[in-house]
């Protein structure tokens, strides 16, 4: 009796210990839009909120927008400014959604896994369907997820004359990572 | 003539010299030390979380982009990637206050411990509610210990 108490405790907790929602507060995002004209338009955000559902496969990110770090101020203050990222109306940037190839990937053994993402990315008050390659590194109780993509711009209604004039990239490149304990 | 000429030729090219001095200058203007620059608030951390708790409008006009001194004690140490954030948490209700380190000062944050009583100057970014925590949390970049 007490060996089969003990064998469904330790398959409950096994269960649990795979099934929860892993989260951060200390994912990364960094975007880099710059172009041959101009090598500022870059920046990241260290304190990027992310969670995981090893079980179902749900992938979400909340990031303030306000937590991007640039180095120079005044690229910092025309990022956040009304004409641009609009941070006082429009906070933070989501991303939900899923992954696809949930199947492929075993959290429960050490290695690297290629996956597929797919979800709906809200920037700017816009929300868009997005696609993106990512890698699942699987290390002891670690599990480390990494994806570069590119968004457009135009695509989330974020305009200016600087993208036109060539020095803010139209499809700046954006690199995810969060890693879960 | 040839004199009148000269002279619009050479108010021309102060002109030019200054505006490529401005540009040049905001090109290369970088973020001060955040040790060396005034803050505009010194908070107690629970008291921070409690004033965005109350009025989140409020505290994000009060607040944000402003240089921050937060006293409080330190719940947990998230190293990730390259970076070491260092977070404060109002246990009660899951809010937290969360300080991202200038490079220079990432060595500070990886020397604190758990449940050390600290001091922390950053800029704040701001405050807002997560859906994925159900908690509100508030963000801070570009930190240095405040000695």
């Amino acid at each position: 009796m007490k060996k089969t108490i003990l064998s469904v405790a330790l398959v409950m907790a096994t269960g649990l210990l795979f099934a929860q929602k892993k989260t951060t507060t200390s994912a990364t995002i960094a975007f880099d839009a710059t172009t041959a004209l101009d090598a500022l338009p870059k920046a990241e955000n260290k304190t990027v909120i992310a969670s995981l559902d090893t079980k179902s496969g749900a992938v979400a990110f909340e990031a303030a927008v306000k937590s991007f770090a640039f180095a120079n101020p005044k690229m910092q203050e025309h990022f956040n400014s009304a004409g641009w990222m609009n941070s006082d109306q429009f906070a933070t940037a989501t991303f939900k959604g899923s992954i696809t190839n949930l199947k492929d990937v075993k959290f429960n053994k050490d290695g690297t896994y290629a996956v597929t993402v797919t979800g709906d990315l809200t920037i700017h008050g816009e929300t868009k369907p997005v696609e993106a390659k990512g890698t699942i590194t699987v290390s002891g109780k670690t599990i480390k997820t990494t994806s570069d993509f590119t968004v457009k711009l135009e695509d989330y209604k974020v305009n200016g004359g600087a993208i036109a004039a060539g020095k803010v990239s139209k499809e700046p490149k954006i690199t995810v990572v969060a890693e879960f304990n | 003539m040839l004199k009148k000429y000269k002279k619009w030729l050479l108010a021309l090219l102060v002109l030019l010299l200054a505006g490529g001095g401005v540009i040049w200058y905001m090109f290369t203007l970088k973020y001060d030390d955040t040790a060396s620059v005034k803050a505009d608030y010194t908070v107690n951390a629970m008291d921070f979380i409690k004033e965005f708790k109350q009025d989140m409008t409020a505290a994000n006009k009060k607040y944000s982009e402003k240089i921050i001194v937060v006293n409080g004690t330190v719940s947990a140490i998230e190293m990730a990637d390259t970076t070491a954030n260092i977070k404060m948490v109002d246990t009660t209700n899951g809010a937290y206050i969360i300080f991202a380190f200038q490079q220079q000062h990432l060595q500070e944050a990886k020397a604190m411990k758990e449940g050390e009583l600290v001091s922390i100057k950053g800029s704040c970014s701001n405050g807002a509610f997560s859906s994925i925590l159900e908690a509100e949390y508030i963000t801070f970049k570009r930190c240095a210990v405040n000695k």
